[in-house]
């Protein structure tokens, strides 16, 4: 009978509370961009309007900079520890994710701080307003909202301790702390206002939905194994002597709240409407950052939590990778929207870094964190192309305005070919580079299920090649359309955020080694 | 279930309660989903709350039950009635679907879902019993939250606050209409603005109503044949009227 009693005096004072031992050092990163954003909100509320923008950038930028030092300090220090108790796991991996999230989160915010563009940013100035009401008209003109650099923070500083967090319950509330915010920035676009809180409803509705699936999973887990740290799983699982039963149905449930958050099939159904909806700027932060983060957290499980259950998971997880790499290729090709192009891209991407995650080896570890950096700096790269190819009704995303846009502006075509080159996994960019390394080391573990998520793998990035191509083709040789739209000259900080993604996007092509070593390095989680 | 129930030791009370209260939550949930009514909605969504308050008291749990029917239930939900109240609770959704059939495959396959998620609970329930409970509860279930939240959670603990923060400036960014210095008339405003030059201070003319057209979006006609633009609502689109419209028509007395 599970009857509770009550305290006696004598029993509260037999317990012994004591805080655990922080190691704010290991911390720095997280602490830094929660201060941060926690200043922005008091920046918004009382800087003057005008002087808003400038100063939230500026304080942004510098935290996420603070951040990436200290990531790297960390690094160099070399510490490998389970800290406040065992809530965060400070390990190679962790690391390394962090250091990439400080890194894509800093050229993200390039293009979320972008005002060149247009006049008053991508963003709406006050999103309560009605859509097409005269007040919506009369903003229209207006400096957009400031309060989206306090989000992204929050929601960088909830990937980071994602990425960090060593038990089931840290991940759930760093699950929701980047999630809220990514959420709330979806419904901020200045242009088709109402797709973009379309967009935002569902990506919230959906993503309340996996989180409670994460929820029940993980009571499930603790009724297996009487703690919800990713340790004590792993040795409930080693001990267990009994039908592990329990430890299935917590699996895949708290598997279900992650794979939607990596958009695998079939949980990638809000992928394509929030990619489309979302302004472009978030969307790159989104494809780049919260792939990071969440990729980050399914790996730790998988490696730290379940790694003896190995067997019995391979196919489940194997069936829903190979299910992303047909679904995300195969309703690529029949895109007629660069956004949602990329969208299907980045769920058949997701299907790939499944693959290197599945080989359950070093190396799989390795070549996934690394196709995890390779992939968000080409990513916000391609999206920071979208924002330039514009009209009056703002960016010109059908593929048929593309048509003939090499002729118009040579420079940026050419830019986007290479990107488009680098998704098709073209030799001398990291494309190739990170799916060689990926697909290598699920060959190195010489069993069926990572062979055969190879085989699958290439095939379907042949059939994902097509898309990409028909897009370089349609820019270089169709005839531009009659109304054809114009391409921004980018400002300085789209100029940077462009640069920066080529750059890695070639260099990690051409000399990948001193990341992947970095990345090999790294690769050892800690339990 | 009940050959589970007991298998897990189980007392008679403990059981009792499950079988009265498990279906009358389960009826209060599909209660809140199908209730047209926003408040009724509610309504149905305290008792589940309550339900849920008094199986976690059951299961060991009093202080998270507690806390879920003083602060949920008591405080949450009944702001969210008075909120529901005091916007205004016309039910106002459209029920179109969109899709053809959607709500009959929505409840085939919720159906379906639910009773593999139900199976697969109750296989691995009834495989091992769940352990942790004891040990939770050891120290006294108050004082174990205590030393949870501030032990080895304490991280996690504080991080939540970061949720609330964004939770905040959400309903500010999403609900909030700021209004403009320049944007707030005083009474005084408003009269001189109605008696300066050039305003007309009486009420606006209607819009045109004729033989052929009553929409608010006709512009009426002035004394001379012209159309006047003040008739109507500056953001409704203007409904052009055509050349027979337009041109006056001659009277029987003429």
């Amino acid at each position: 009978m599970n009857g509770f009693t009550i305290a006696t005096p004598a029993q509260v004072l037999a317990i012994d509370v004591r805080l655990p031992d922080l190691d704010y050092a290991a911390m720095a990163p997280m602490l830094v961009l929660f201060g941060a954003a926690c200043l922005g909100v008091l920046v918004d509320a009382f800087a003057p309007r005008q002087s808003r923008h400038t100063i939230q950038f500026a304080l942004s930028f510098i935290a996420l900079t603070v951040a990436l030092l200290a990531v790297i300090r960390e690094a160099r220090v070399g510490s490998r520890e389970l800290t406040a108790d065992v809530a965060l796991a400070i390990d190679g991996p962790t690391l390394f994710l962090q250091g990439t999230l400080a890194v894509l989160g800093i050229v993200a915010l390039l293009l979320v701080g972008e005002r060149a563009l247009e006049k008053g940013g991508p963003f709406v100035s006050q999103a309560a307003i009605p859509v097409g009401s005269e007040a919506d008209r009369r903003q229209a003109r207006e400096e957009g909202a400031t309060e989206v650099f306090p989000l992204t923070l929050f929601a960088l500083s909830g990937m980071m301790l994602f990425v960090a967090a060593n038990d089931l319950l840290t991940m759930f509330v760093a699950l929701e702390v980047f999630s809220l915010p990514l959420y709330l920035l979806c419904a901020l676009a200045r242009r088709r206002r109402l797709v973009s809180q379309e967009a935002a409803l569902k990506y919230f509705l959906l993503g309340a939905f996996a989180s409670a699936f994460f929820i029940f999973g993980m009571a499930l887990l603790y009724g297996f194994a009487g703690t919800v740290s990713f340790g004590g799983i792993h040795d409930a699982a080693l001990l267990a002597t009994t039908s592990p039963l329990l430890l299935f149905t917590g699996l895949a449930m708290v598997a279900v709240g992650l794979l939607f958050k990596i958009a695998a099939v079939p949980f990638h159904v809000w992928t394509p409407d929030v990619y489309q909806g979302a302004p472009t700027s978030v969307t790159a932060f989104m494809a780049a950052c919260t792939k990071v983060a969440a990729f980050g957290g399914l790996l730790r499980v998988l490696y730290v939590a379940f790694d003896r259950a190995r067997w019995d998971i391979e196919p489940v997880i194997g069936t829903i990778a190979i299910l992303t790499m047909l679904v995300g290729a195969i309703l690529a090709v029949t895109q007629t929207d660069i956004k949602r192009l990329l969208a299907y891209s980045s769920i058949a991407n997701a299907g790939y870094l499944l693959v290197g995650a599945l080989a359950f080896s070093k190396e799989g570890l390795s070549s996934a964190m690394f196709y995890l950096a390779a992939y968000g700096f080409t990513v916000i790269a391609a999206f920071a192309v979208i924002t330039l190819v514009r009209d009056d009704d703002g960016e010109a995303t059908h593929l048929s305005r593309w048509a003939g846009l090499g002729r118009e502006a040579p420079l940026v075509a050419g830019v986007f070919t290479f990107l488009m080159l680098a998704f098709a996994g073209i030799p001398l960019t990291s494309g190739f580079t990170s799916k060689f390394a990926v697909f290598g080391a699920a060959l190195g573990v010489g069993e069926a299920w990572p062979v055969a998520l190879v085989i699958v793998g290439v095939v379907t990035s042949m059939i994902l090649a097509f898309p990409y191509l028909r897009v370089v083709v349609m820019m270089w040789l169709s005839e531009p359309a009659e109304q054809s739209p114009t391409v921004a000259i980018p400002g300085a900080f789209t100029s940077a955020a462009l640069m920066v993604g080529v750059l890695a996007t070639l260099l990690l092509g051409v000399f990948p080694s001193p990341v992947l070593d970095l990345a090999d390095r790294a690769a050892e989680f800690i339990r | 279930m009940s050959t589970v129930l007991a298998a897990a030791g189980v007392g008679a009370g403990e059981a009792w309660t499950f079988w009265i209260l498990g279906p009358l939550a389960i009826l209060a949930a599909l209660g809140m989903v199908v209730a047209r009514n926003a408040v009724h909605s509610a309504l149905w969504l305290v008792l589940v709350m309550l339900c849920l308050g008094v199986f976690y008291v059951v299961q060991a749990g009093p202080f998270i039950g507690l806390a879920q029917i003083i602060v949920y239930t008591g405080a949450i939900m009944m702001l969210f009635l008075f909120v529901l109240m005091l916007v205004g609770r016309d039910a106002s959704d459209s029920l179109i679907e969109v899709l053809r059939g959607q709500r009959l495959a929505a409840v085939a396959l919720g159906l379906g879902f639910a009773g593999l998620v139900g199976a697969a609970f109750f296989r691995a329930l009834d495989s091992r019993d769940a352990i942790g409970l004891a040990q939770a509860n050891a120290e006294g279930n108050v004082q174990g939250i205590a030393a949870s939240l501030f032990t080895r959670y304490v991280f996690a603990f504080e991080v939540t606050s970061a949720l609330l923060i964004a939770a905040a400036i959400g309903a500010m960014i999403l609900a909030h209409v700021e209004r403009h210095k320049d944007q707030k008339f005083t009474q005084p405003d408003l009269m001189r603005a109605r008696f300066a030059p050039g305003n007309y201070p009486g009420p606006k003319p209607g819009p045109g109503v004729y033989a052929t057209s009553t929409s608010v979006a006709t512009p009426g006609l002035l004394p001379d044949g012209r159309l006047s633009d003040r008739t109507i609502s500056p953001i409704l689109p203007k409904r052009e009227l055509t050349e027979a419209e337009s041109t006056p028509k001659a009277t029987e007395g003429r």
